[in-house]
């Protein structure tokens, strides 16, 4: 599966990437110029990837897809138009989406964006460029690099790789591979001197989304079949008790107040 | 119909009308113009007001079911069909909103075809439209009585018992998995309101409220069509009043102990959820948020008073108990605080994360009005028009012609409202919104999606002048484009001003380039230089740094950089004599940092590249970017390429 390791140190912010990235998918460079402006975040449905000032320490945070192993958007696609592929990268089919945006909610990074100004709009965000993957090929934002601070590859071998980062440069960098674990592992990797905190990672936590809401999820054709079976089950013994003080006195009794309702909560 | 009926019915055609217009609105415009939904907060209004609060509230038609047909509780016999017309328009009103909501309308059947069991999203809509499909069966004997197809209706009433029990297991499902869709936000959903038992609380809350609901509706009904069955009749006082509304006494309706049996249930209900929150509450130790005083705390609290505190209270109490106003506010606190609860969870609870706020567009107040209006209306129409509530209409249907209730037609409402002037005003004022609205187009509704820097006018076909006025106060500058990119270096200049990492990267202030040496600039910090020469010249004073401006100043001239010294006078030792710069360099060559490295760094490095054959040496990442260790600090004496890069980087953003 592949991966991309960024590190934070070697990233000037010159937005070359970002400017790969604006040719590679087609999009207009203007739009995607005024959206850096005026945006919150500098993401839009122009621009998938941008790098985001670190306060004043002058370093900048990739924020994009992070195309996280177990990804939240995927499990809460209801029609399934978004996809982890084998590759590793979490790719949007456009001619499934109904544009219900509920991968935009699910988002734990707050990356999926929406076309908001078209009649048919549709999500979009970053792809890991996965349909040059296959021949060798790099996204278009590591290839437009100058700096080398994207590095591509096969995920294990980038974790090895900043693990030797981590370790021959301790005094580099913070001994933290954003990425390694955090929502169950993303495929982006950051190694950084300063704290990406601000960037998206402000709650780490170390499940990944779709373990929250996977195993409740299966239990739910044997919640509806068990409610089915025990409603079955309790109007039976009701019309039968019915039934038996029926017979027992010549009246049905009427009343039976309202701690009746304290059954039905349960 | 009394005048009360007419004036509720006017009412909810208008806001179906603006509702309309709102729909066209949206189909025509899409989604941005016409909504303030963002990409940080990308659900709104139609899907939890309509959507989520909207098939909540019609929990009643699963709950009163399950009294009736399982418990075999037949007093509430008579509520059924009531609670099912309430399922059947809840959902289908639901459904519509969420047509309008989603960005792909007419993809609306996908779910049906593309499957994916991991989302609860998924769940909630096979649910929702096999639920809207049992409504709608459960409800067809009654529209079939109506027209006289008796056989269909029998054959309906035989499998009723099984489409219930349905009904239920499928409203047990949805509903928690309604809760469960804000599951997958942990990290985004305020921590007063995420908790992993929000499924339950969803599926607790909707019983509770929607009965209360029912009970609602009935009341509504009473009031409007049949006063005796609810608020009794007027009776003399001698004969002591079993309740009192107003200063008259009457005596109980005939239906009061019937739907005050059913608020009590829908009370234990809520009572149950209330408790349950609260020992949620403690076990997430959220308690201390809801004491933190923030909005969202109020908001909490609120909630919680308005759908467990108010309605248990005015249940336990007996006199409120068995007054029609105590049951009518009690019944509409819950509705209230379900909504409430709904729009918390779904809206107001991500607000901190987002660091936005939304609040609904004109267009989105007019569809979702318009939408539980329209449902109201043929709440109206069908309980006016079929047994519902009782047989009633049949009489309506064989009295006179006089008194035969005709459903209004939207052309009554305009002859109406334009035949009395304060109508006409009313009206008048209503309708010019949505026009100025029109007119003052999308972009005056405030979307905030535009530029707000104005961009530069070409004053020549070649662009070589531009007429600059970002602010757009008609004050502006004239900016010789052609000759700046000339003296810059031509095509490899552009990112000198248009680097994408500036922010409002469309006006570049001229000042980046054209500072003040007063001001901060990267290459020269004025105050550093008149501290560190008074050091150096070793000036004395109470403020020494105060006698250093003659040593780089003419004395007798206005201080500029015009008459200051050249950098070479005092820092040509700091260069390397080999790659030194020009000792013509300067300060008007150094304006700015990005001034001072490009225009005198990037040729002597360019010529030494090729000098020393190291390409390296020329490319921006030799200087930009490469790692510098933050200690040891750079000796004085090393090169001020290198000195100035690791000082310069901080302020890059």
């Amino acid at each position: 599966m592949y991966g991309m390791l960024i590190d934070v140190t070697k990233c000037t912010g010159c937005e070359q990437c970002v400017a790969a990235c604006v040719a590679a998918n087609g999009l207009s460079p203007e739009a995607a110029d005024r959206d850096r402006a005026v945006t919150p975040d500098g993401l839009s449905a122009n621009r998938f990837l941008t790098l985001q000032p670190l306060g004043d320490s002058g370093r900048f945070a990739r924020r994009s897809c992070m195309h996280c192993l177990e990804p939240s958007c995927v499990s809460a696609c209801l029609v399934g138009s978004l996809e982890k592929t084998p590759s590793g990268a979490v790719v949007y089919d456009g001619d499934k989406c109904i544009g219900c945006r509920y991968c935009m909610l699910a988002c734990p990074f707050h990356v999926p964006r929406y076309e908001w100004d078209t009649t048919t709009p549709k999500v979009k965000k970053c792809h890991l460029c996965h349909e040059r993957l296959g021949t060798d090929g790099q996204p278009a934002c590591v290839e437009a690099c100058p700096n080398q601070a994207l590095a591509f590859g096969d995920r294990e071998q980038l974790l090895a790789k900043a693990r030797g980062l981590l370790r021959d440069h301790p005094d580099r960098y913070i001994q933290k591979i954003w990425g390694e674990s955090e929502w169950g592992g993303t495929s982006l990797l950051s190694v950084s001197d300063v704290d990406l905190t601000p960037a998206g990672w402000s709650v780490q936590k170390a499940s990944a989304i779709p373990d929250i809401t996977g195993p409740l999820i299966e239990k739910t054709p044997w919640i509806g079949l068990t409610v089915g079976a025990s409603l079955l089950g309790l109007s039976w013994i009701i019309r039968r008790r019915n039934e038996m003080m029926a017979l027992k006195a010549a009246e049905v009794p009427s009343a039976k107040g309202g701690e009746d309702g304290e059954v039905d909560h349960d | 119909m009394t005048d009360r009926t007419r004036a509720l019915k006017d009412l909810l055609w208008l806001l179906v009308f603006f509702g309309a217009i709102g729909i066209l609105f949206r189909l025509w415009y899409g989604l941005g113009p016409t909504t303030n939904l963002s990409d940080p907060l990308p659900w709104g209004l139609w899907k939890i007001a309509n959507m989520v609060a909207g098939v909540a509230l019609a929990t009643g038609g699963f709950t009163v079911g399950f009294l009736v047909y399982v418990l075999k509780l037949e007093r509430f016999r008579p509520l059924v069909k009531p609670a099912i017309l309430i399922a059947f328009l809840g959902y289908g009103s639901s459904c519509f909103a969420l047509l309008l909501d989603i960005g792909l309308p007419h993809r609306i059947w996908h779910p049906i075809f593309m499957w994916n069991h991991h989302s609860f999203l998924f769940e909630v809509a096979w649910c929702v439209m096999l639920y809207f499909t049992v409504t709608a069966i459960e409800l067809s004997p009654t529209l079939l009585e109506r027209f006289k197809m008796e056989k269909a209706a029998h054959f309906l009433h035989r499998i009723a018992f099984g489409v219930v029990v349905v009904g239920i297991s499928l409203s047990s499902l949805h509903h928690s998995s309604l809760g469960a869709l804000f599951l997958v936000t942990p990290s985004r959903l305020h921590p007063l309101w995420y908790s992993p038992r929000l499924p339950i609380f969803f599926i607790i809350s909707a019983m509770g409220a929607g009965l209360m609901v029912v009970v609602l509706a009935k009341m509504l009904y009473a009031k409007l069509y049949d006063p005796e069955s609810v608020f009794g009749k007027p009776i003399r006082p001698s004969q002591g009043a079993v309740c009192a509304i107003g200063s008259e006494p009457r005596e109980e309706g005939r239906d009061m102990p019937m739907l005050r049996a059913m608020a009590v249930i829908a009370a234990c209900v809520l009572g149950v959820h209330l408790a349950l929150r609260i020992a949620d509450l403690i076990a997430t130790r959220a308690l201390g948020s809801l004491a933190a005083g923030t909005w969202e705390s109020w908001f909490y609290a609120g909630e919680l008073l308005l759908l467990g505190i108010v309605p248990v209270t005015l249940l336990a109490v007996p006199a409120a108990r068995r007054s029609p106003a105590g049951l009518a506010i009690a019944a509409s606190a819950a509705a209230a605080g379900l909504l409430w609860n709904r729009l918390n969870v779904g809206i107001f609870g991500y607000f901190q994360d987002a660091g936005a706020v939304y609040l609904p567009s004109l267009v989105e107040w007019a569809v979702g009005l318009g939408i539980f209006a329209a449902a109201g209306l043929a709440f109206l129409y069908v309980s006016e028009t079929c047994s519902v509530f009782d047989d009633a209409w049949r009489e309506r249907l064989s009295a006179s012609a006089a008194t035969v209730p005709s459903f209004d037609k939207l052309s009554g409402v305009w002859y109406r409202a334009l035949s009395s002037g304060l109508h006409r005003i009313t009206l008048l004022a209503v309708a010019a919104l949505p026009l100025a609205w029109v007119f003052l187009g999308p972009q005056a509704a405030g979307t905030g999606r535009e530029n707000p820097v104005s961009p530069p006018v070409a004053l020549d076909a070649q662009r070589k002048v531009l007429w600059i006025d970002g602010d757009a106060d008609r004050i502006g500058v004239t900016f010789a484009h052609a000759s700046h990119k000339e003296r810059q270096g031509r095509e490899r200049s552009c990112g000198n001003c248009h680097h994408l990492t500036v922010p409002r990267d469309h006006s570049t202030p001229c000042y980046r380039c054209h500072a003040s040496m007063e001001g901060v600039t990267r290459i020269f910090d004025h105050s550093k230089h008149f501290h560190a020469v008074a050091r150096a010249e070793k000036l004395r004073g109470a403020i020494p740094a105060n006698h250093s401006c003659a040593v780089c100043h003419k004395e007798g001239e206005a201080e500029s950089a015009a008459n200051a010294k050249r950098c070479m006078e005092c820092h040509a030792k700091d260069m390397s004599p080999r790659h030194g710069p020009p000792e013509t360099l300067q300060l008007r060559d150094a304006c700015g940092y990005r001034g001072a490295m490009h225009r005198t760094c990037i040729r002597c490095h360019e010529k030494e590249a090729k000098a020393q054959s190291k390409p390296k040496l020329s490319t921006c990442t030799h200087c930009h970017g490469s790692f510098q260790p933050q200690s040891p600090a750079p000796a004085p004496e090393e090169t001020l390429i290198a000195g100035t890069n690791s000082e310069a980087k901080p302020s890059l953003g």
